[in-house]
This record gives structure tokens, C-alpha cells and sequence, in this order.
């Protein structure tokens, strides 16, 4: 009976005679995508939940799960101080706060009678403690209080999505054109821009970083947002990923369009890209996380400005300026993960199969 | 329900759905030593699907099935001692023909020198021995075809499966390769069960018909037998090409009256009177040009192929005619011919459930 | 003004304004067509090619800005890095620096030999340190990225349920910048950080545990008796041993290498890892169906029979105290290193997985029923089918990953700053900080740099594909 009772707990699918049981392998995979899972989610999870933590609980490194702050009392007369619990050996305790600084034996006195100063050893108290969610981590950077006037906020997350918006319609844009016209004409040279084309693949964007650098001053768009937009905004990866899908876009519908007399432009607009929408939202796709995530392109051109600091900029100054305030950083860091964890929740599904089904970077 | 049967294969009572869909709904069938068996039916039918059930590829989700005189729902694919030719040949793409044929031997650590004897008679017998050393991607069509064959030979299984083998091949070689595989069975008398949709190949390949449709086994028979008595409207129309005439009447005291406006004198076996369908294969019937017979019909349409006249004609109630003629005869569009029609050769089914009526006293 | 702008502001006036006319001129476009009109203006040069050069003219004017872009700003700097590493001095104006020849690559090659950095020049010591620094990285990197990422994928192609869900969980590190993911583990690998606290918790719970008594009697027999189980049913399953139950015997026998410490009798540590390395060997070894899988997991057994008897001698259960480790920052650990590859692993993993999940789900269905039709057994079709057939998408995923961890900038920047003293310090933060940091900015040194390391990624990459090449030819 037990047996038959665990064969039907345990198999997977079929029919009696057939179904194999939840073996081994089956266990081991689940474990494996269980541990991986873990792996992945509670570095993110545990930084979320440091986040909400108020600044005691962050600097004393609190490792228990919960926001636990301990309670700050209005006392008249004396101000604000932090709650303790005295717990004398008779099984009583009293809500005491620390009247003098802490030794061995330390001076302490009654919320309720301010005045009856008293000695306790201090192994006796204990701290008297609350839920609390510490807001203030969030609010004080972004409202720019109580001196956390350096993290703008506002100005990085607005150069963030201009850097991330303009560079993705013109890499769109561009990117599409040049796949249109090596996928959808013959012509002399086609070849020769098909390998250039592969050659920028290859060409790692590190071992240009400083000529870059020289060609991107003389310009003088060096220290603007353009000169992190421009130089990314031609991706091979776009091109190939946009030709290998308009090529699947049958010939007869632009032959079609000709004979209505349209320009080329026109066919180009009006049917080649509507077509071409699911590649083009994978490369959007792609372009919004390089861009929203570039790093050391920026950190070259942008980093003696701080009114042009992206939000990955603004958050490593500011990480690095209070390298103690780990409560300000913490929120900070969730709050320049939030979008993009939204983002990801929404498109989940068309991101990892799109991304799968072209299959590049 | 007893656990023996003295067949080589046997189904009772096969059942399978994928999920809500019900695919094949209660197949009995016994298939004997050394027999062809055809698997025929419209696209669609559940063909494939039995023949994985068979193969164990799938798990039926009821019934039994029976190969040697054991029931083998439990014994895995690998176990059975079948072997399966694939529509797609699923042939390993990196591996040479030789590795193919011996990659299933290997698996069962069979003795080198009885791998290479087995692989190079089977290579011998499809006259592929000058291909073992390439691969798939570099034959023909009709070379892919024999490997896959070859590797079903090399396994020496109790039954062959073949699911749809030819589909893949242009008109000509497949008449070919229909040759062979007949010539295969005949050399190495093994039961063989094959899948096709094709009913010229069913009708000359194989020892015994099975017609499927919608999961369910409509005839099983010879195939002349299944050609002279079908056991339903359904069957005759689909064995036989071109198709059978059917021609909607009713029958009152035995005596047959078409709604085109022919009466005929029928002696039922055992049904009263009610609506018929009388079938009529095209070349049962006679013409003369004169209008003289049985009725009328106005050709609509003929074919001359020189050996054979194909005429397609119509009542004047609206039924159409398919006659068959083995000479050839001056015609033209729109002219009124007589037809006879031989009592010897109907066929009638039930006007309802399209079931065989059976003739005489 | 600066050129550039000059030149945007000559050319915005030539296409808007002369566009508009020219558009205006030969099209009639009533009020409700302004979009329509707007994406004309905006493909205004193409109309234009097409007027003057017919539909000949077409296609250059459409890969007309792709190509500017990858010219100016890849093709021109490709070349212009000789040129300055050729030049000395600290000036931005290109014709204001000297010409000093192969100077730079002097100073960077000024060593005793180059396989000490600490014998070189200033320039030298930091090249080569990060050099080295980058390919042990790179070593290590690439083989953990796609084993970690072809396992991951296998499993997830495996008939599962919520496969969607799995996957996606995979890729999320991929979307995180680098910045986030520097805090993240900073604050998690931080000395009194998470990691530590959960490490010490469990190590005091199990000396707690050790400490009382008969447990070393109960642990022995319970390991004793669940090898035996795990054992029997690896050997069971019909004539090779089952791959999944050797797993987990190969895991077991690590543990109780690490406990039973045989490395301790001649004085050496790592005992663990050396049961590590024979479990690995023996999964190897059932996984490749020799003959000799089962003689293997039966002399496994009595290897562990006989390191249990062992512990029953010599009972010492003493985990000590811990302490905690400064995981990024403890100098000669190797710690900060090991971290650094997890890192990598865990934010880049997910991409090359979806990649190779792409290719196995590429693999037809049906040879893996013919495979199923002649009994191969799992672990075999994985090495005869599925590697074979997965292995050009796994060369491209090679590639992919060695020049991307060739690379590696945003992650040790932020994460050790390169440090400690010098462990973490790569290439590529030595051209940054030799061209942008420092006082006085190289940047003649810093393009010799580039031009080095684009010469060792190339001939990382010809080699790995040279040594690819017979796999992924089909
Ligand atoms: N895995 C599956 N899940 C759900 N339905 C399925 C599955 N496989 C087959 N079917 C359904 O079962 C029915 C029978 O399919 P089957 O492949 O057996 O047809 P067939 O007779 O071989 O047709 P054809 O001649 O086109 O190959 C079809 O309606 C099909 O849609
Ligand atoms: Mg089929």
C-alpha cells in the first residue's frame, strides 16, 4: 500500500505501466535549478531587504531578515533617544534609555521618571526594538535631505534614458537601413561592406578605447551625452541580426511596391521595417540593456561633469564618495535595479526567446 | 483479459490522447509472422501515432499491446526489438553511414567483428556499400533512404516500422524504392508494418490492409479484398483510384430507385427498405455513344491517356459519373451518352451509416 | 565652435531646409500626411541618390551612416592606435605630439624577462602584471562560463516543468549594469557581510553539534549506511551504472574525504579537493560507459568503507572558530580571484545559455527517438549526439566569451579596484588608468597597450578556432 502510494506520488506522467518514476536524474536537475536559482535570486533578495533597513541596523551588519530598528523615544527635556530594556532578576523590566555612556556599569534611568538616574550592569539591557520599514534611505537621496545633496537623481535617470532612447532609435534606425541594403540589393561592393561589417565584430571596443578617445575630442563631443551615443550607435551585432531577418522577407512584396510607384525610401519605411518589427524589438531590446548599462565608455567621456553622470556614473561616485553609507548605497542600488527588473518581468518571455531565436550578441 | 497471444504483435483495446485531444480510440489488431502490413488512411488519422505506440515511442493511455506473446506496455523502445525508419530518416548528420548503421549496435556492446559482418551485408543488400565512408549531408535523397533502411536492417528486429518512407522521394524514385522494399520483405521475410497515406503503394506493397480513420480501424483485409468488398462507403472511396461513383437512391421491396431516375430490382440479405447509396467503381460501367442503355449522362469533361478514356459526366438531376474505359472513342463536351450500369457490380451501403449492405438471398 | 558642430549645424540646414523644398517641390502632401512627410525628410539623401543615380544609387545611401559611424569611430581609431603608440608626450592635439618610434613598446618590453613582471620598467610591470593577471583570468573563465552555461542548459532542455520560468530566472543577472551587481555582492561578500555570518553560523552549529557525545558514532554509521543504499543503486539499474546515483555517491565520497582527511597523514591539506577530483573522475569514467565503471564504484566503496573505519580511530571533530574572511580584499587567498570568476559566471552566464539552449532546441526530435529506438543509453547519446551536434554553437559561444572575458573592466573595477595590491589588476584597467587617470595621461603608452592585447586576443581567438575547427564542420 505504501508502495503503491509512493509509486503515485512520485511519477511524473503515462500511464501506470509506463510512467517512469520522479528518478534521480529528475531530482538532481530540480536541485541543480533550485540551487541555481537561489544562487541568483538571494544576493538581489538580500540586498532589497538591506535596503529597507534603518542605519543602525546596516552599519552593526543586522543579519536577520526583517527591518528591525530599535525604538527612538521623545524624552522632555533630554531629546530623542534610543529605547532600552532593563531586565532586572526578578522577572520585571523596565523601559530604561541610557542617561550616561556606556561602561560596565551604565547610567541609565526610566522613559517614565527621566529623572531617577541608576546604575544597571550591561549585560542587563537589552535593546527595545520595532518593525520599521527606513523610508528615509530612499526619501533622503532623492528629496536631497539631511545632507545627501549629491546623489541628483533626477539628472542621471533623465541622461540615462536620453543616452538609452537616442542611441536606440538611431541605432534602429541606421542599423535597418544598411541591413535593407544588403539583404535587398545587388550591387558592386556588397561583399567587401558584408566583411567590413564582420571585421567590426571582432574588433573588441577596449582595444580602441584611446585613439577613440582622440577622434571622439576632435569632434568635440567629448564630455557630451553625443559622444557616448554616437560612436556605439553602428552595431555589427544589429546589422547581421536585421539581415538574416529581412532576407526571409520575400522579394515579389518590394517588386510589389515598385510597380505602385513607390520610392524605395518609401518601401523601405512603410514595408520593410513593419515587417521586420519582431528583429527590430530584439535589437531594441539589446540596445536598451547595453546602453542602460554601459560603464567604462561613459565613465571616460562623461566623469569630469557630474550634471551629464548616468545613473551607473552617478551611483559608483556616489558609492565611492560615502563609502560608509552603505544604507544610502543600498537604496540606491535597488532603486537603479527597479526599472530594469520591471522591464525584465514584463518582457520576460519575448526577451529570452527572442534573444534565443537570433541568437547573438 | 489473458496476458498470451500466439501473434508476433498484437493490439487490444489501444487508446491514446495527447492531453483532452483523443487521438486513437480503441484499435484491436493482430499482425502474424513474416506479414507486410499497410497502415492507410487520410492525413491526420492517427497512423503515425500507432505506429509510435507500437514502436514505444508514446505510451497508449489504455489497452495492451503484445509483441511475441508478452505484453511489452512497460518495456521501453530500446528493449522491444523493433526498429523504425523515420520519415525524416533522422540520420546522425556528423556521423559517417558506417557509424550510423553500427552507433545502435555499439549500444548494445555487440562483438566488433559481428558489427562490421552485419553492417556490410546490410550495405550489400541496399547496394550502398560504396557510400560508408560519407555522410548523410553528402547523398541523395534515395541513398538517405537506404541508409535508414539499412540501419533498421542491422538491428535483425522481430518487426520493421516504417512511418511514411517515401513521402520524402520524387515520383519516380519512390516507385523504385517501392520495388525494393518489396523485394526487402521478400528476402528477409521479417513482419513489417509500414505507414503511408499513399493507397497505390498500400494496395501494392502490402499483404494486408489496415484503412484508419480518425483513430479508429474502418477495414483491416487483403487489398484485393478490400477493393471488391468494402466494408464501407468510407473505404470505398478512399481504396481505388479514380474513385468510386456513388449515386444516392432508396430501396422499397427490393426494388432500387436512383434519384438520377434508374430502378433496378436488388435482392437485400437481410435490411428492409430505407435510403441507399449505391457505389460503382468507373470501369464496371459500359458506354454507348448512341445514348442507348441503362441512362443518360452529358459529358462534362474526358481525359484520352491512349490506353485508358476517362469520362466525367453528370446526370440530369445533377450527380456526377466517373466511367473508366480501357479503348478509345471519338467525344466531345456537352454531348448526351448512354451508360450501363451492371446489377453484378454494385456495391450499396446504408444511406445513414454508409455500412456494406450486403446482396443476394 | 567646435568642427564637429560646425559641420552638424551645415549639414541639419542643407537636409531640413533643402529637403523640405525639395520634397515640397515634387510631392503634393496634404495636412493629415505631415508624419508621412516627416519620415521622407528624415530619408530625405536616399530619395535624393535615387532621383540623381536611380535605384542604383540605393543602397550605398542607405549604408551610407552605418558606415561613417563604424569608419569614424572603429575603423580610423583601428589605425590611429598605431599612430599614437607611436607618439610620446601628453598633449590631446594629435600634431602636437613628438614622434618617438617604438619608444612605448620599448618601455613596455624593458624587462629582465617578461614572466617577472616585478623586473620590469613602471610601464612594463603594469602591462605585464595585468596581462597575466587577464590570461590566467581568461583561462579559467572561459571554461567555467560554458560548462556552468552548457549544464544549465541541458538541464533547462530536459522535460521540465516551467521551463519559461527557469530560464528566465537565469538570464536575470544579464540585465543587471555592472555597477549593481559591484554593490550587490560588495555588500554580501563584505567581512561582516552575509556570507560570513551564514558561514560561522553553520560551522558553530556543527561543532555544537560534534561536541556531544556518540555523535561521531551515529555520522559514521548513518554515512556508512547511506553510501551502501546510494552505492547498490548505482550498480543496479540494468548492465552500466546508473550516471545520476553516481553523482551522488561522488559527492558523498567528497564530503568524506574532507572529514575523514586522509591528506592529514603525511602532513597536507585539501583533502576535500582531492576527493572532489576522484568523484569527478569516477562520474567521468560511468559517464563514458567503459568497462571499468563498475570495478570503479565498487573500489570507491571499499575506499570509503575504509575511510570510515578510519574516522572511528581518529575521531577529531574540531571545525575551530571562524574567522571571518575579507573576501575581496585578503591578500594572497586567492579569494578575491575565486570571486571574481564567480561574479562573471553568475551576471554573464545566463546570456551564452540561452545561446546554447537555442542550439540544442535546434537538434531534431526525432534522432534522439532513433537513438531511443537502439537503446543508447543517456550519457552517450550526450557525447556522440548532442555534443557533436551542439559544437558550432558552442565555438561561437567560446569566441563570444573569450573576447568578452578578454575584456573584463566594469566588474574587478568596482569590485576590488584591481586589488588586493595587484591581484585583480587587468589589461584593461591598465590602459584606463594609464591613459585617463593618471596625472600625467600616457595615452601613447595606453595605445601600445591596446595594440598588444588586440594582438593576444587575436591570436587567443585564431587558436581556440583552429582548435575548433574539425568539431564544427558538418
Ligand atoms: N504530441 C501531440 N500532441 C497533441 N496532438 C497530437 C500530437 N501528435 C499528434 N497529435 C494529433 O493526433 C492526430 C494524429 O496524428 P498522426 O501524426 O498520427 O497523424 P498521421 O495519420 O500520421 O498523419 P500524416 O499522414 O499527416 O502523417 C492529429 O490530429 C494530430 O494533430
Ligand atoms: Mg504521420
Amino acid at each position: 500500500m505504501l508502495n503503491r502510494l509512493g509509486t503515485f506520488l512520485t511519477r511524473t506522467a503515462g500511464n501506470k505501466d509506463t510512467a517512469e518514476r520522479f528518478g534521480m536524474a529528475d531530482f538532481l536537475a530540480y536541485g541543480y535549478l533550485l540551487l541555481g536559482v537561489l544562487i541568483v535570486l538571494v544576493p538581489v533578495l538580500w540586498t532589497f531587504f538591506s535596503s529597507i533597513k534603518p542605519e543602525r541596523a546596516v552599519d552593526s551588519f543586522d543579519t536577520r531578515l526583517l527591518p528591525i530598528a530599535q525604538v527612538q523615544t521623545e524624552i522632555e527635556g533630554i531629546g530623542t533617544k534610543p529605547e532600552w530594556i532593563h531586565e532586572a532578576g526578578g522577572g520585571g523590566a523596565r523601559k530604561v534609555f541610557k542617561a550616561g555612556p556606556t561602561r560596565k556599569e551604565t547610567d541609565v534611568a526610566p522613559i517614565d521618571a527621566p529623572g531617577d538616574v541608576f546604575k544597571v550592569p550591561r549585560t542587563q539591557l537589552r535593546p527595545s526594538e520595532e518593525i520599521r520599514v527606513a523610508t528615509e534611505n530612499y526619501l533622503d537621496p532623492l528629496l536631497k535631505r539631511h545632507g545627501q545633496e549629491n546623489f541628483t537623481f533626477g539628472i542621471y535617470l533623465f541622461n540615462s534614458i536620453f543616452v538609452t532612447v537616442m542611441a536606440t532609435l538611431i541605432t534602429l534606425i541606421i542599423n535597418a537601413m544598411a541591413a535593407f541594403a544588403l539583404s535587398k540589393y545587388r550591387f558592386r561592393g556588397r561583399l567587401t561592406f558584408t566583411i567590413l561589417i564582420v571585421a567590426t565584430l571582432l574588433i573588441p571596443s577596449s582595444i580602441i578605447l584611446v585613439s577613440l578617445f582622440f577622434v571622439v575630442w576632435s569632434f568635440g563631443i567629448f564630455g557630451s551625452l553625443w559622444g557616448v551615443i554616437i560612436p556605439a550607435a553602428a552595431t555589427p551585432t544589429g546589422v547581421f541580426l536585421l539581415r538574416q531577418y529581412m532576407l526571409t522577407i520575400p522579394d515579389e512584396l518590394l517588386e510589389a511596391a515598385r510597380m505602385d510607384a513607390a520610392s524605395e525610401w518609401r518601401i523601405f519605411w512603410r514595408i520593410v521595417m513593419p515587417l521586420s518589427l519582431p528583429a527590430l524589438s530584439v535589437l531594441a531590446i539589446l540596445s536598451v540593456i547595453w546602453r542602460w548599462n554601459d560603464f567604462l565608455w561613459p565613465l571616460i567621456v562623461l566623469i569630469s561633469d557630474p550634471e551629464k553622470h548616468t545613473i551607473q556614473l552617478g551611483l559608483t561616485q556616489y558609492a565611492g564618495e560615502f563609502d560608509t553609507d552603505f544604507h544610502y548605497i543600498l537604496a540606491m542600488t535597488v532603486v537603479s535595479l527597479i526599472p530594469i527588473t520591471l522591464v525584465f518581468v514584463w518582457l520576460q518571455r519575448f526577451i529570452t526567446t527572442g534573444i534565443a531565436t537570433t541568437g547573438l550578441k | 483479459m489473458t496476458e498470451t497471444s500466439t501473434h508476433t504483435l498484437e493490439l487490444r483495446q489501444i487508446r491514446k490522447s495527447f492531453g483532452a485531444v483523443d487521438v486513437i480510440h480503441g484499435v484491436d489488431l493482430a499482425i502474424d509472422e513474416g506479414e507486410f502490413v499497410v497502415f492507410v488512411g487520410p492525413s491526420g488519422c492517427g497512423k503515425s501515432t500507432l505506429l509510435r505506440l507500437i514502436a514505444g515511442l508514446d505510451d497508449p493511455t489504455s489497452g495492451d499491446i503484445m509483441l511475441q506473446g508478452k505484453r511489452v506496455n512497460a518495456v521501453p523502445a530500446s528493449e522491444r526489438g523493433l526498429s523504425m525508419v523515420f520519415q525524416s530518416y533522422a540520420l546522425y548528420p556528423h556521423m559517417s553511414v558506417r557509424q550510423n548503421l553500427s552507433f545502435g549496435l555499439e549500444n548494445f556492446r555487440m562483438d566488433r567483428t559481428e558489427i562490421a559482418r552485419r553492417v556490410d551485408s546490410a550495405a550489400q543488400l541496399l547496394q550502398i556499400d560504396q557510400l560508408l565512408d560519407r555522410r548523410p549531408g553528402q547523398l541523395s535523397g534515395g541513398q538517405r533512404q537506404r541508409v535508414a533502411i539499412g540501419r533498421a536492417i542491422v538491428r535483425e528486429p522481430i518487426v520493421f516500422l516504417f512511418d511514411e518512407p517515401l513521402s520524402n522521394l520524387d515520383a519516380e524514385l519512390r516507385l523504385q524504392m517501392r520495388v525494393e522494399i518489396s523485394n526487402l520483405h521478400d528476402e528477409l521475410g521479417n513482419t513489417m508494418i509500414y505507414v503511408t497515406h499513399d493507397q497505390i503503394e498500400a494496395m501494392t506493397m502490402a499483404d494486408r490492409i489496415v484503412v484508419l480513420r480518425d483513430g479508429r480501424i474502418e477495414q483491416v483485409g487483403r487489398p484485393l479484398d478490400l477493393y471488391n468488398n468494402p466494408a464501407n462507403r468510407f473505404v470505398a472511396g478512399f481504396i481505388g483510384a479514380p474513385q468510386m461513383n456513388f449515386l444516392e437512391g432508396r430501396i422499397e421491396r427490393n426494388r432500387l430507385s436512383l434519384d438520377s431516375g434508374l430502378t433496378r430490382d436488388v435482392q437485400l440479405a437481410t435490411r428492409g427498405d430505407g435510403r441507399v447509396t449505391l457505389g460503382i467503381r468507373p470501369e464496371a460501367i459500359g458506354v454507348s455513344l448512341d445514348g442507348a442503355g441503362d441512362m443518360q449522362i452529358k459529358v462534362r469533361n474526358f481525359e484520352q491517356l491512349g490506353s485508358v478514356t476517362y469520362i466525367y459526366g453528370a446526370f440530369e438531376n445533377g450527380e456526377r459519373l466517373t466511367v473508366q474505359l480501357g479503348e478509345q472513342i471519338p467525344l466531345q463536351r456537352n454531348q448526351t451518352i448512354g451508360v450501363t450500369l451492371p446489377s453484378d457490380r454494385f456495391h450499396l451501403f446504408d444511406g445513414e451509416s454508409g455500412q456494406a449492405l450486403a446482396t443476394g438471398p | 565652435m567646435s568642427l564637429a558642430a560646425i559641420l552638424m549645424m551645415m549639414l541639419g540646414v542643407l537636409w531640413i531646409g533643402g529637403g523640405s523644398v525639395w520634397l515640397l517641390t515634387r510631392r503634393r502632401y496634404k495636412l493629415v500626411q505631415a508624419p508621412s512627410f516627416l519620415m521622407d525628410l528624415v530619408g530625405f539623401p536616399v530619395e535624393y541618390a535615387q532621383s540623381i543615380w536611380g535605384r542604383g544609387g540605393v543602397p550605398y545611401a542607405l549604408l551610407l551612416p552605418n558606415m561613417l559611424i563604424f569608419g569614424l569611430f572603429t575603423f580610423v581609431p583601428m589605425i590611429l592606435n598605431f599612430y599614437v603608440s607611436f607618439t610620446g608626450g601628453t598633449s590631446i592635439l594629435l600634431f602636437n605630439r613628438p614622434w618617438v618610434g617604438l619608444q612605448q613598446y620599448a618601455d613596455i618590453f624593458s624587462c629582465e624577462t617578461i614572466f617577472e613582471p616585478r623586473t620590469c620598467s613602471n610601464a612594463g610591470f603594469s602591462f605585464w602584471t595585468g596581462m597575466f593577471n587577464t590570461l590566467w583570468f581568461v583561462v579559467i573563465q572561459v571554461p567555467v562560463l560554458c560548462v556552468v552555461a552548457l549544464v544549465t542548459a541541458l538541464v533547462v532542455n530536459k522535460n521540465i516543468r516551467g521551463r519559461g520560468f527557469w530560464r528566465a530566472m537565469f538570464f536575470y543577472p544579464v540585465m543587471l549594469s555592472p555597477v549593481v551587481i559591484a554593490n550587490i555582492w560588495n555588500w554580501v561578500l563584505h567581512r561582516k557581510g552575509v556570507l560570513n555570518e551564514m558561514i560561522g553560523g553553520t560551522r558553530d552549529q556543527l561543532s555544537t553539534m560534534a561536541g556531544m557525545t556518540g555523535f561521531d558514532i551515529v555520522v559514521t554509521v548513518l554515512l556508512a549506511v547511506v553510501l551502501m543504499v546510494v552505492s547498490e543503486r548505482a550498480l543496479r539499474s540494468s548492465d552500466t551504472p546508473s550516471l545520476a546515483w553516481t553523482a551522488i555517491f561522488g559527492a558523498l565520497l567528497a564530503l568524506l574525504f574532507g572529514w575523514a582527511n586522509p591528506l592529514s597523514l603525511i602532513g597536507l591539506g585539501g583533502s576535500f579537493w582531492l576527493g572532489g577530483a576522484l568523484a569527478l573522475g569516477l562520474v567521468l569514467i560511468v559517464s563514458s560507459e567503459s568497462r571499468l565503471a563498475r570495478i570503479a564504484i565498487i573500489a570507491a566503496g571499499i575506499l570509503s568503507a575504509a575511510l570510515l573505519i578510519s574516522i572511528q580511530f581518529d575521531a577529531v571533530f574540531d571545525f575551530g572558530r571562524y574567522r571571518p574572511v575579507n573576501w575581496l580584499v585578503q591578500p594572497n587567498t586567492g579569494w578575491p580571484f575565486f570571486w571574481l570568476v564567480f561574479v562573471f559566471t553568475w551576471s554573464h552566464m545566463g546570456f551564452y545559455m540561452l545561446i546554447l539552449l537555442a542550439g540544442l532546441q535546434a537538434i531534431p526530435s526525432d534522432l534522439y527517438e532513433a537513438a531511443r529506438m537502439d537503446a543508447t543509453r543517456p550519457a552517450r547519446a550526450f557525447w556522440r549526439i548532442t555534443l557533436p551536434l551542439i559544437m558550432p554553437t558552442l565555438t561561437v559561444v567560446l569566441v563570444l566569451a573569450l573576447i568578452r572575458s578578454f575584456q573584463i573592466f566594469d566588474e574587478v573595477y568596482l569590485l576590488t579596484g584591481g586589488g588586493p595590491g595587484r591581484e585583480t589588476f587587468m589589461i584593461v584597467q591598465n590602459i584606463y588608468e594609464v591613459a585617463f587617470t593618471n596625472n600625467n595621461k600616457d595615452y601613447g603608452e595606453g595605445a601600445a597597450g591596446s595594440v598588444l592585447m588586440a594582438v593576444v586576443i587575436a591570436v587567443f581567438t585564431f587558436f581556440q578556432l583552429w582548435i575548433t575547427r574539425r568539431q564544427s564542420e558538418l
